[in-house]
């Protein structure tokens, strides 16, 4: 089946199977950093944006994004520079290994997208999906608050 | 990971086009919405799915005194609706907020949860317990309960096209438990109550428990003991003594029938004691 998508801004034509979830196509044609964990909703570590939403893209079928938008962590940086969230996650040292990174960067650009001035309650919210096994979750939502503030300043 | 055994994904434009594939391929064909659980679940037989997206069967909307909620609106949309937010003191909208994490209710939609109906569904208990109604299409539309639906053997079973939640209930409160493991992993068992409360006493109550490992029912013993009574602790007291016993529990790998039996007394009080708390004057 052929399915028609944008992609990180750019318009693309997919041949994909029937079956194939959006997680199989999008690592085959290239956009490695979103990461295989579970494969079953559970880790978050394939998290990408569709339409400007969090989703597992391992429970997405690739024919269910026809027509849609979808952002994966390659497309998360603008014009050669860091997204906010990217920037307070180097700077409150909230990656180790950096396996959940990718997700959890989507989940917070999601969770801004649509609520600018999260509580701590709505941030731990917005990435209970993404499980993370080196930190313990501490220094991502002081990223995530940090990005917010950020955002919010340069309004 | 990919599922191989899908051969092809049709997208009717019409009500009729898509119940005639599903009717002509029974076993072979299933209805697509949101696919978090098809991906997972999809059973052997199944070849083709029939994607609902095009059938304009998304919006949340006011019908009358009823909220409309299209079967396709996913969990996400549904728990945004300004609507949803009023109706019952928010009450829909709190518990799909416990529904797993915000990635898979982007995603997940409440016509899926319904259909689905999984023991341990949130979602089910909640619409128990508003009372809620399901406009279905097979062939011709019509307007069921929700609990005639899964009684339903027939194969297929029918299209669902909007969950009804019905004016009545709409100045009721309703209190919901849930007793999981951590906050994304799905209930060893849950429990909804909803009450209208009138000059102190119950002029509605229903009780539903879900996850007993069954899917939920509402327990009409508990409701009678209710219906014309303040919630007084002494009350809430009795209620949660008849759920225990009245709850059709089992084993499974998540409890015990005997820890479920004792959970659901723990529920019911919990959530009436939130429920006085809210709309009752009269406490002991
Ligand atoms: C990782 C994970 C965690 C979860 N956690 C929870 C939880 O904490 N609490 C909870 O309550 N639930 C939970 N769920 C269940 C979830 O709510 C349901 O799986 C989801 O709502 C299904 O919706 P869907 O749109 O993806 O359905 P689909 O996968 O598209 O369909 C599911 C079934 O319903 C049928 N169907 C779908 N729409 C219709 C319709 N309109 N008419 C007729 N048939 C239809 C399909 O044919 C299929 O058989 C979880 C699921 C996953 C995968
Ligand atoms: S790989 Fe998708 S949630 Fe784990
Ligand atoms: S940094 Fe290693 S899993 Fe999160």
């Amino acid at each position: 089946m052929r399915i028609h998508l944008t992609v990180n801004g750019t318009g693309r034509t997919w041949e994909v199977a029937p079956g194939d979830t959006l997680l199989d196509v999008l690592r085959r044609e290239g956009f490695a950093g979103v990461k295989k964990g579970c494969g079953t909703g559970d880790c978050g570590a394939c998290t990408v944006l569709l339409n400007g939403r969090a989703v597992n893209a391992c429970l997405v079928l690739a024919v269910k994004a026809e027509g849609h938008t979808v952002v994966t962590i390659e497309g998360v940086a603008q014009g050669g520079r860091l997204h906010p969230v990217q920037e307070a996650f180097l700077e409150a040292g909230a990656v180790q290994c950096g396996y959940c990174t990718p997700g959890m960067v989507l989940s917070a650009v999601s969770l801004l997208s649509h609520n600018p001035d999260p509580s701590e309650a709505e941030i731990c919210e917005a990435i209970s999906g993404n499980l993370c096994r080196c930190t313990g979750y501490v220094k991502q939502i002081a990223a995530i608050e940090r990005a917010a503030a950020r955002m919010r300043e340069s309004q | 990971m990919a599922v191989h055994q899908i051969r092809s994904v049709v997208r009717p434009a019409t009500l009729e086009e898509a119940w005639e594939c599903r009717r002509s391929e029974p076993g072979a064909s299933r209805f697509l919405a949101g696919g978090i659980d098809l991906v997972l679940y999809v059973p052997p037989t199944v070849s083709t799915l029939i994607d609902l997206s095009c059938l304009g069967i998304d919006a949340v909307r006011q019908e009358g005194s009823d909220v409309v909620m299209g079967a396709m609106a996913t969990l996400t949309e549904v728990l945004e609706s300004p609507l949803v937010g009023e109706f019952a003191g928010g009450f829909l909208r709190d518990v799909l907020r416990r529904v797993a994490s915000p990635l898979q209710r982007n995603v997940a939609t409440l016509g899926g949860a319904v259909v689905r109906a999984h023991p341990w569904s949130d979602v089910i208990p909640a619409l128990l317990v508003l009372d809620a109604q399901l406009d279905v299409f097979d062939g011709r539309r019509s307007t069921v309960e929700l609990s005639e639906v899964r009684a339903r053997s027939e194969s297929p079973s029918p299209l669902v096209l909007t969950v009804r939640l019905p004016g009545a209930s709409c100045d009721g409160r309703g209190a919901f438990e849930k007793f999981a493991r951590t906050g994304f992993d799905v209930g060893v068992l849950n429990c909804a109550c909803f009450a209208i409360i009138e000059r102190g006493l119950c002029r509605t109550a229903r009780v539903a428990v879900g996850g007993t490992p069954s899917v939920a029912r509402r327990l009409p013993r508990v409701e009678e003991t209710l219906v014309g009574k303040p919630l007084s602790a002494s009350q809430i007291a009795l209620a949660a003594q008849t759920a225990a016993g009245v709850v059709d529990v089992r084993d499974d790998r998540r409890a015990t029938a005997e820890y479920r039996r004792v959970l659901t007394a723990v529920g019911v009080r919990r959530c009436l004691e939130n429920l006085a708390g809210l709309g009752s004057e009269v406490k002991e």
